[in-house]
């Protein structure tokens, strides 16, 4: 049963009196528990098809099913739920909250589902990436592996079905994103969540169950 | 070289791409200055229509005045000099008296002014027919406001019986020089000619009547010869010979003290705008911090950078200054509205240029002082800050002295420019420097307390740290609104409290109605004529010559604020103590083991002078000295309507002093009106104050005066609500962030609406919850020290005002941050990939 499907969706944006078709009829479908990399050059639309995937964005045309659920037209708050629950992200940039320490960063999604263990949960997220020590750090605190660690735990507290990464290891360091990688990965096996992972890297699809390249908004191979 | 020039194109792009913290910064530098040239204005307006020509205002160039009839030198003295051609003399007869209307059994309290020809040697007393005051003033003739007219029932032409005699309304009053506005007399005017003086029957010994002699100089440059001569003859003790120049007007003292009070809440403002002015554009250069940091990595030196940014906030400050400018004028006109009802209609609002010039020095000065830190802090911000995260530190120095000592040297000499009195201006600025300290570290407290607050609910714990969101001025913020409030409070609960202690809180039992000047061969009848039992307190006027020996200066004791020792008291005598008195000094009223004439004081005038139990106070009645030693000190245990007396003296020892009596009663009010009718019809001489109708009047005027001054207070709000907009401008960025990543992580819309409607909750409930701690510590100071009144804390009252602050706080916080609420994660996102 496929947790997340997009059928013939298309994707314009509209620049000064440009139109920019940044993905074009593109139909996909994501098995529970497969490892999808979605690979291509930059402006291929791979984060765009990732946005659209993960309902943060709308298709110009075409529908974007999650858990069989047509969420194409649902509202962002009725999308909510599905984000706390459902999806966990991880981003290039790692957006953590500037406000929050790493531990109120990883315990909120938790929180925000009133979850009773949202504390322990976190504590012990961050104990196995290494950082007990920096709980109480800052993001501007950490280093960028060491966010990188935060938003991965975050991504993964509330047990989503499905993870999508949008390059990850794009702002790390060889070392840092190999082990960045490896974290992610081994979340993915343990819980047999879905992970669509977005990269240029093509060591890092090697690893993956499947594999499609965009070109010029288009799914030009899939593996 | 690139540095040696101005970047045109840069000063407009900084400031366009900036707008609404540059809308900001122009609106704190307009408010700085707004309610100043408004006030000035209208003030040097006032001045210029009314009270600067004081002979207009006095009618006169000398004056003669007394609570006792003219003594025999003076009036010869006065006779000399006008058989000499040196003046010529009016003299003027002013007292209250209840008048009737012949037909009807209506009577009413009026202020009657007994004029001989000549009066007003200055400015004209305006009639409705147009005519000229003395051709129409003759004997046998009156001349009344319109007032009377109305509430009598009356026309021109009728009658109007007036003490013992009964006269013909000639014409109607509209204005009369010596008294410009009327709206602290207990009844209309009534304008009668001195031939019918001694026909009236009104004025006899111990009668509450304020004797004039009005005097015009045929040469100006003999004035102050001829006020010395008057001087050197006058009775010192109960006659003061003035000139227009150096008598002080009651009406000018009402404005000057009036406008002075405006004036330190001008002020006021003044210092919280320039906290804006300083939060809003600290606020605009952290958002060019990571531009400034590239200026200077390709090459720019820190002196080209402030260079630039001097030009930026020249062109802002004079925006900002014009602005206030123009609405300053705006506004001046508006208090023509504000001041209906106590300004006469003759007041010309006028552009004060000079007004004009101040308010634009102070707007460029206020700028400059306020800005001197944030632009020198511009040499901190190094270029390696654009590749680390780390905030930029900005050094303690001698510059950040500088800068303070400077502000503080401008607040007093501004101070002391506005309001002309060194004591009471340093008071002024201690007292704001306290109120700013207090609030401080207030602020500082909760904040600290608040920061640690172990929360369990996400939405209270999230909205909590919002307000330590880097870049918040929250701190500016909470001190801001904190002081204005307070000013606000304060006012609010003083108000009350006066409003509680005399007006509304008014006992079932006080009097209700007082009849005054009872002549003591009248008591009997009058008790019976009255048909009911009440008290009657004898009245014998006396002014103090001494205390100890020492004679009491009364030109010194008039420049006292508050009640003075120069002033006519009202001796009594009496064993027992009032219901409402107590005594707090001395074991009983009068000692049996004295032999002087003893005195009882009441605490309120024996404070004045520190008077004491043995103390020595010489009285003068009718020009008899008297000497007394203060036996006991008197305390009343509540403040109320019902009759007091600071100096009261045991029965026997004033008996045959020339006084009247009084009397307070309590009954129906729809009996006050036939009663006075029947005491007046058989005791013309009685004047009788309806007390409920009066304390109406005062209440009017009371809540006029109080309006505006929480109108002008009203614009220190402004200064706060200006820095939490720019506050909500400067975080504009992480609150998006903020609200982008609620939404990712599967937060609702309302959960982000909820996080930043309570946190500005929050603010608005500290601000608000400081505020009314120290407005209640101030009111409670105030009421008890000052008006020596029971202190109300008005708790339920209280609630509504933190209610209606956390409603305004959220209102101005919210309304920016509403784009901010409906901006789509994925729009950020992208954003945030491009870069």
């Amino acid at each position: 049963m496929p947790v997340v499907e997009a059928k013939q969706v298309t994707k314009t944006y509209t620049i000064g009196d440009r139109d920019i078709r940044v993905l074009d009829n593109v139909s996909l479908s994501v098995q529970e528990g497969e490892f999808l990399v979605v690979e291509g050059s930059s402006g291929s639309g791979k984060s765009t098809l990732l946005s659209l995937l993960s309902g943060l964005d709308k298709p110009t045309s075409g529908r974007v099913f999650l858990k069989e659920q047509d969420i194409t037209d649902t509202s962002e708050d009725d999308l909510a739920p599905l984000r706390n629950e459902f999806i966990g992200f991880v981003f290039q940039s790692f957006h953590l909250v500037p406000s929050l320490t790493a531990l109120e960063n990883v315990m909120f999604p938790a929180e925000l589902r009133h979850d009773a263990e949202a504390f322990d949960k976190a504590a012990g997220l961050l104990k196995r990436v290494g950082l007990q020590k920096r709980i109480d750090n800052f993001p501007h605190q950490l280093s960028g592996g060491e966010m990188q660690r935060v938003a991965m735990c975050r991504a993964v507290i509330n047990n989503p079905k499905i993870i999508f990464a949008d390059e990850p290891t794009g702002n790390l360091d060889s070392e840092n994103g190999q082990a960045v990688l490896e974290l992610l990965l081994e979340f993915q096996k343990e819980r047999k969540t879905t992970l669509v992972l977005v990269t240029h890297s093509l060591d890092i699809a090697k690893l993956a169950d499947r594999m499609i390249i965009l070109k010029d908004g288009r799914i030009t191979t899939e593996n | 070289m690139q540095n040696s020039f101005l970047h045109r194109h840069f000063i407009v792009r900084q400031i366009a791409r900036s707008r609404r913290q540059v809308i900001v910064l122009i609106l704190c530098v307009a408010l700085s200055i707004v309610t100043l040239i408004s006030l000035n204005g209208f003030s040097m307006s006032v001045h210029n229509s009314m009270l600067n020509d004081a002979r207009t205002l006095h009618a006169a160039d000398i004056i003669i005045q007394s609570n006792y009839d003219l003594s025999p030198a003076v009036i010869n003295a006065v006779a000399g000099l006008e058989k000499k051609n040196q003046i010529i003399s009016a003299r003027v007869w002013e007292f209250y008296s209840v008048v009737r209307n012949q037909n009807s059994q209506n009577s009413l309290l009026t202020k009657i002014k007994v004029v001989q020809p000549g009066y007003p040697f200055y400015g004209r007393v305006i009639l409705k027919s147009g005519r000229e005051f003395d051709a129409v003033l003759n004997s046998g003739s009156i001349i009344v406001a319109q007032a009377l007219l109305e509430r009598l029932q009356l026309h021109v032409g009728d009658a109007l019986r007036i003490g013992n005699t009964t006269l013909t309304i000639a014409d109607v009053v509209l204005q009369e020089p010596d008294q410009p506005v009327n709206f602290f007399q207990l009844g209309p005017r009534v304008f009668i000619a001195a031939e019918d003086l001694k026909t009236l029957g009104l004025v006899a010994k111990g009668s509450r009547v304020w004797y004039r002699c009005l005097i015009k100089a045929l040469d100006e440059r003999n004035i102050q010869s001829i006020t010395n001569q008057l001087s050197a003859a006058a009775d010192e003790d109960q006659e003061r010979v003035e000139t227009s120049r150096s008598a002080r007007s009651g009406i000018k003292r009402f404005f000057d003290n009036l406008l002075f009070d405006l004036s330190l809440i001008c002020i006021f403002t003044l210092l919280l705008a320039g906290i804006g002015i300083q939060s809003t554009l600290a606020a605009f250069l952290k958002e060019k911090e990571k531009t400034i940091a590239v200026m200077k990595t390709v090459g720019a030196t820190s002196q080209f950078i402030t260079r630039h940014y001097i030009v930026i906030l020249t062109i802002l400050g004079l925006s900002g200054t014009l602005l206030g400018l123009l609405c300053g004028l705006l506004l001046q006109n508006a208090l023509d509205l504000l001041f209906s009802g106590l300004l006469p209609k003759s007041v010309k609002l006028m552009i004060s240029w000079q007004a004009v010039v101040e308010g634009l020095c102070i707007g460029v000065l206020v700028v400059g002082l306020f800005s001197f830190i944030p632009l020198h802090r511009l040499k901190d911000i190094k270029p390696v800050s654009i590749f680390r995260k780390e905030r930029i530190r900005f050094k303690i120095g001698a510059p950040m002295f500088l800068s303070a000592s400077l502000i503080f040297a401008f607040f007093v000499l501004l101070v002391l420019r506005q309001i002309k009195e060194i004591k009471a201006g340093l008071y002024f600025v201690l007292g704001v420097i306290l109120l700013i300290v207090v609030t401080s570290l207030l602020t500082a407290l909760v904040l600290f307390v608040l920061k640690r607050l172990k929360i369990r609910s996400l939405i209270i714990r999230q909205a909590l740290k919002g307000l330590f969101r880097p870049k918040n001025a929250t701190r500016p913020i909470i001190i801001t609104l904190t002081a204005s409030l307070s000013v606000i409070f304060s006012i609010y609960l003083i108000e009350e409290n006066l409003d509680a202690a005399f007006i509304q809180s008014y006992p079932p039992a006080a009097p209700n109605l007082f009849f005054l000047d009872i002549q003591p061969s009248q008591l009997e009848r009058f008790s019976k004529t009255l048909g009911m039992p009440t008290e009657y307190y004898p009245i014998i006027r006396a002014k103090i010559l001494a205390i100890n020996g020492k004679k009491v200066d009364r030109k010194q004791e008039r420049r006292r604020r508050g009640d003075n020792l120069a002033r006519t008291f009202n001796l009594t005598y009496r064993d027992y103590l009032l219901e409402d008195e107590v005594i707090v000094k001395g074991r009983s009223l009068y000692r049996n083991d004295w032999g002087d004439l003893q005195v009882s004081v009441m605490d309120t005038v024996a404070k004045i002078q520190r008077m004491k139990i043995g103390d020595r106070i010489t009285f003068k009645i009718q020009g008899v000295p008297l000497q007394a030693r203060i036996s006991s000190i008197r305390s009343r245990t509540r403040e109320s309507i019902r009759p007091f007396f600071y100096f009261v003296f045991p029965p026997g020892t004033l008996q045959n002093a020339p006084q009247t009596i009084f009397t307070a009663l309590r009954i129906e009010k729809h009996r006050i009106a036939s009663l006075q009718t029947k005491i007046v019809e058989a005791f013309p001489n009685v004047s009788a104050i309806d007390v409920t109708s009066t304390l109406t009047i005062f209440t009017a005027v009371m809540k006029k005066l109080s309006l505006i001054i929480r109108f002008f207070a009203g614009f220190s709000i402004v200064a706060g609500i200006l820095i939490i907009l720019s506050s909500v401008l400067a975080t504009r960025f992480a609150r998006i962030q903020e609200a982008v990543y609620y939404k990712i992580l599967g937060a609702r819309s309302r959960f982000v609406v909820n996080v930043f409607t309570l946190e500005n909750m929050l603010l608005g409930l500290v601000s608000a919850a400081l505020a009314l701690i120290i407005s209640q510590v101030g009111s409670w100071l105030i009421c008890s020290e000052v008006f020596d009144i029971a202190y109300r804390p008005l708790i339920d009252k209280c609630a509504l005002l933190i209610g209606g602050t956390v409603v305004l706080v959220v209102v101005v916080g919210l309304m920016p941050s509403i784009s901010i609420m409906r901006q789509k994660p994925i729009s950020y996102l992208r954003e945030q990939t491009q870069e």
